[in-house]
């Protein structure tokens, strides 16, 4: 008994010990701070450690999160590659001197439109287009037409039917609110807003969120990419995709260097892989629709493809600027999201 | 544990001193150990992180203190003395130490960690030892590593929360909290677009409550103070319904919340507590054993997530039964019902305490007396009971204050106080601002647990020592009786299909879209989630083992020494229990962020942050599981020349175990199970369950959320369950009230 006791006391530690260091000392590592979807952060692990033999550690989060993140710890990053997310945050993250630019391999294959909107900020990684995902039989039954233009949003048809992200947490809702001030210009496209506003049933954290209560019937019009859409309607949820008739705002979706990044060679592999065609297929396998940077990816059929509708010329210098965007969304904070839906 | 050698030389007492082990663990640290960081990983190895190569001249200080001090330690030498070299060169190593890495902010290393422990060991020692303080060396010091433990994790994290929200770009400045309340975020009450005035209203239903107040209070006899309370607290209720009927703005809402779910839960937790104690059906009693584990097992959120399936836009009940669209849910209503679902189990748990401790000899008395059944109840049950129904109430609020999960998949537009912290620090990275939500929060819930001292101290309502008296309680009237398994009933349905709809929504495609049968979750669960499920326990059971220990020894400390600012020791560890979990989590990232304290993005920030929220709920149920324990046993111990360590390792811990088991467990869960404090502090390689479900149902994978609360819940009820059956085994009962 007594042995048994002086026994269990070693075993306990050697637990306690073994509990402990499991999980430590990886050797070849990059970790990345994923801001698309859930599925897509998943699938990126296990693709680039097959590729390169190097491990990808992964924290999932929306894209301000992600800034929030990176700039907190911009003294001593734990990060060392941005993956995905809205570009203008990108683009604040570079001008802040968060990331730094890095010439991916691939850099001469990459979409020269999307190349020149950006600049050396940030490294393209593919593109969305804003629009409505739209779920008819919820329309019909409401006897409310289906919006063609962002002005219809106002229509009184629409009360408690619209969903949409908050710009406080997701860069989605921002290139919403760019897109519209590029549109309306800023006076206008805050009455509009405040005037659609009173339609929306709620604003979710994150920019993909709608599409969930549109598929399951809950609102009738979700604003926001495209390809997220695309991807739900192939999963078979009942939904159509509208482009508005006034035109529309795209993100570039980025991919960034950290200064400073612990892990900068494994960071920079990641990062080459990421934007060459095998990367961006990856995305694909993972019900993924936006159209890839690299032109040298073949593309599956589904993408939206920006010949196809009317865009606006997306001024991401001038929208990417921190003091502007903070300006524009702490307005939106106070003028729009308070007032009372009732 | 050596054997102190004392012997007596010309009425001196001297001998060799148990501080040379602590001497000898710095020195080895001091050799072999990193003293600072560079990075993240505390397990850096590298010869240029030494002391001696880091800052030669401090290596040298602290090399030539330890070692003077260890071999001093090793001779017969007085004590007294000696002990005041411990405290002197002890003291004076710990501080240079200490305003080493202060000044050059460089992260603590292994070493360092290792070598101010070690010495802040040996000025305990060292103060025991001269007589400056009449405790035993290793009470004294144990008595200083806790309060540095307390110091660093729970008072210096709130102090810069307090600090941040000043302090902006390091600035004095007012500003910041002058922008942050006048924001329509905080608080908004006029609305230009409507055609009435909100402000009337709300001023109107002020006016009316404190009224009401002041008229209640007076009916007793017109006393000023009373009537002068009953109008304050009129007002103030007053003005939190209107403001939140009519207004809004997350200080509002939070407060009328709260003020919703108070008084359901409570009066929900006295219901199942007398039918607990007075039903005479077999049911009720083993279904509110159920009823009490619910929430222990339960992610936060889960039922919210549960509720969004049942009377959501698409909800069952909302939807398919009622023809409903409506989005009702989604707002102070359902964030409501999902919180009296979530805390009535710990109201009850908190006054199934009071009502057991009622002493059925003063209502039987009353009933020999002839009272009404009613009356009994007005003037003997009903007084006795109102302490611990103010305690449920206190708590409960506190608890909807603090709530993260439910308001941020509930909440809709409203915004709460909870959630703003985390918006504000996530979403619009502004630390000050999190801060300044954080403050108030946190101020909130100091006043609150103010008034519930002020309230409860004043009285004393201790009718029963020890056991409760012989004697047995009258049922309950047939009436009241049925009434009151109708409400468990009804309630007991609710969580029953609450949880099968969770159940359910794992096993199949889409969730009331597509309802066919499918494994796929768990694949996918299996495939992205283990690893996550896994870590979570890892870094909950680390923490869990740590909590206890450290509850342990503070519940000693606290509870049989006696010793100056011990009353600050236990205030000090019950602080992080008081404090909302999203203030405690943006406490540590502001903390924790840079500089010598440098532990954001590891494993172990995570593992000390459910560490000190755990250690509270360890510490109550070691106290009270102490005061069973006849203090004899240890003065025996003591007298039989035995040191205080060996007295609680060979006596009070044998005897403690399953106080520590469940401790140990209750822990763990709760560890499992946390959000709010860790949702700030997730980090590569270091993800943990609850997070992620968050995100997969909020980005629509409601039916891999619900395999991941399916394998959860079922995982921690197999671990519950198997601490019954140990406790059992071991002949003693454990009490879940430890585990609130």
């Amino acid at each position: 008994m007594a042995m048994w006791k002086r026994n269990v006391r070693w075993w306990f530690f050697a637990a306690l010990v073994l509990t402990m260091s499991t999980g430590l000392a990886q050797q070849r590592v990059v970790n990345v701070i994923c801001s698309v979807t859930q599925n897509w952060c998943e699938a990126l692990g296990p693709a680039f450690k097959q590729a390169t033999g190097i491990d990808v550690r992964i924290v999932s989060v929306s894209t301000n999160e992600a800034l929030a993140r990176l700039r907190a710890e911009q003294a001593n990053p734990t990060f060392d590659v941005w993956f995905g997310g809205t570009g203008d945050p990108h683009y604040e993250a570079f001008k802040d001197a968060i990331t730094e630019w890095y010439r991916v391999k691939a850099y001469n294959d990459l979409s020269p439109t999307m190349k020149a909107a950006i600049g050396t900020t940030y490294i393209p990684l593919y593109q969305g287009i804003l629009g409505f995902g739209i779920n008819p039989k919820v329309l019909q039954d409401r006897g409310a037409p289906i919006p063609r233009c962002w002005k219809d949003l106002a229509n009184p048809a629409y009360r408690g039917l619209i969903q949409v992200s908050n710009p406080n947490t997701s860069g989605t809702a921002y290139t919403l609110i760019a897109t519209l001030v590029q549109i309306f210009g800023e006076e206008e496209a805050f009455n509009l807003m405040r005037s659609y506003h009173r339609n929306v049933a709620e604003y979710t954290r994150s920019g993909v969120a709608p599409r969930i209560a549109l598929g399951r019937g809950e609102i009738g019009i979700g604003i926001q990419f495209m390809h997220d859409l695309v991807e739900f309607k192939k999963q078979g949820f009942p939904i159509e995709i509208v482009a508005p008739c006034e035109g529309t705002g795209y993100e570039i979706g980025g991919l960034s260097l950290v200064r400073g990044a612990k892990n900068k060679a494994n960071g920079q592999a990641f990062m080459d892989w990421a934007v060459s065609p095998a990367g961006q297929q990856v995305g694909f396998r993972a019900g993924i629709f936006s159209l890839p940077s690299n032109t040298k990816t073949p593309l599956i059929e589904g993408i939206p493809n920006p010949k196809d509708f009317k865009l606006i010329n997306y001024d991401a210098k001038k929208y990417g600027d921190p003091d502007l965007r903070t300006r524009l969304i702490t307005r939106w904070t106070r003028e729009v999201f308070p007032l009372p839906r009732r | 544990m050596a054997v102190i050698g004392k012997t007596s030389l010309k009425g001196i007492a001297s001998g060799r001193s148990p501080a040379w082990m602590a001497g000898l663990v710095a020195l080895v640290s001091l050799l072999v150990l990193p003293w600072g960081r560079t990075d993240r990983s505390l397990l850096e190895f590298d010869s240029k992180l030494l002391v001696l190569n880091q800052a030669p001249w401090l290596g040298g200080v602290l090399l030539a203190v330890v070692a003077v001090l260890t071999l001093s330690s090793l001779l017969h030498l007085p004590l007294v003395q000696r002990g005041y070299a411990l405290v002197g060169l002890g003291g004076a190593g710990f501080l240079v130490g200490v305003g080493w890495l202060v000044s050059t902010s460089v992260p603590f290393g292994v070493g360092a960690l290792l070598v101010l422990t070690a010495l802040l060991v040996m000025v305990g020692i060292g103060l025991s030892e001269s007589g400056i303080i009449q405790n035993d060396p290793f009470v004294t010091s144990s008595i200083l590593v806790c309060s540095l433990f307390v110091l660093l994790f729970i008072a210096y994290p709130l102090f810069t929360v307090l600090r941040e929200s000043v302090l902006v770009k390091g600035v004095f400045t007012l500003n910041k909290i002058q922008s942050v309340l006048t924001s329509p975020l905080f608080i908004s009450i006029e609305n230009p677009y409507t055609d009435h005035s909100e402000q009337l209203l709300v001023n109107l239903t002020t006016l009316g409550l404190g009224l009401l107040g002041a008229g209640l209070a007076a009916r007793g006899g017109l006393r000023g103070p009373r009537v002068l309370t009953g109008l304050g607290v009129g007002l103030v209720l007053g003005w939190i319904i209107g403001a939140g009927i009519f207004g809004g703005g997350a200080f509002p809402t939070s407060l009328y919340l709260a003020l919703i779910v108070a008084p359901i839960t409570t009066a929900l937790g006295l219901v199942f507590a007398l039918l607990e104690q007075r039903s005479r059906a077999v049911w009720v009693r083993r279904s509110l054993g159920v009823v009490s584990l619910l929430p222990l097992i339960t992610p936060p959120f889960v039922f919210a997530f549960a509720l969004i399936y049942w009377l959501g836009r698409s909800g069952i009940i909302t939807s398919d039964l009622l023809g409903l669209k409506t989005s009702f849910l989604f707002g102070i209503n359902g964030v409501a019902i999902a919180q009296v679902f979530a805390f009535t189990p710990v109201a009850f748990l908190i006054l199934r305490g009071s009502v057991q401790g009622l002493n059925p000899a003063l209502e039987e008395a009353s009933t020999t007396l002839r009272a009404h059944p009613w009356q009994t109840f007005r003037d003997i049950t009903w007084p006795l009971l109102r302490p611990g129904l103010a305690a449920a109430f206190l708590l409960t609020i506190i608890e909807s204050l603090a709530d993260f999960g439910n308001p941020m998949l509930l909440g809709g537009d409203r915004n709460f106080l909870s959630t703003e912290v985390f918006l504000a620090l996530t979403g619009r990275y502004d630390p000050n601002e999190a801060a300044v939500y954080g403050a108030v929060l946190l101020c909130l819930v100091l006043v609150i647990f103010g008034l519930q001292r002020l309230w409860l101290g004043n009285t004393s309502f201790v009718t029963v020592t020890g056991k409760p008296g012989a004697g047995n309680f009258s049922p309950l009237p047939v009436w009241l009786e049925r009434t009151l398994q109708t409400i468990l009933a009804l309630w007991g349905l609710a969580v029953v299909l609450l949880y099968f709809s969770i159940f359910f929504g794992s096993f199949v495609q889409i969730w009331g879209i597509n309802n066919s049968f499918t494994f796929k979750h768990y694949v996918d669960l299996t495939n992205l989630g283990l690893p996550v499920l896994l870590k979570t326990a890892q870094l909950a059971f680390i923490s869990a083992i740590i909590a206890t220990l450290v509850g342990f020894l503070i519940a000693y400390l606290v509870s049989r020494q006696q010793f100056w600012g011990r009353g600050l020791l236990e205030v000090g560890s019950m602080l992080s229990f008081a404090t909302p979990g999203t203030v405690m989590g943006v406490a540590y990232i502001l903390a924790f962020n840079t500089g010598p304290w440098l532990l954001t993005g590891t494993g172990i920030i995570i593992v000390l942050a459910l560490v000190f929220r755990n250690m509270p709920a360890a510490v109550r149920g070691v106290i009270s599981g102490l005061s069973q324990i006849d203090k004899s046993l240890e003065e025996a111990s003591t007298l039989l020349r035995a040191p205080s360590s060996t007295t609680l390792r060979r006596v009070l811990i044998p005897l403690l175990i399953p106080q520590l088991l469940a401790g140990l467990v209750f822990a763990f869960v709760r560890g499992m199970t946390a959000i709010s404090q860790i949702i700030f502090l997730i980090s590569p390689g270091n993800a943990l369950a609850t997070v992620l479900m968050l995100r997969w149902i909020e980005q629509g994978d409601l039916g891999r959320g619900a395999a991941m609360a399916t394998v959860m819940i079922l995982g921690l009820l197999t671990v519950i369950l198997i601490l019954f059956a140990v406790s059992r085994r071991l002949g003693r009962g454990t009490s879940l009230e430890a585990a609130v």
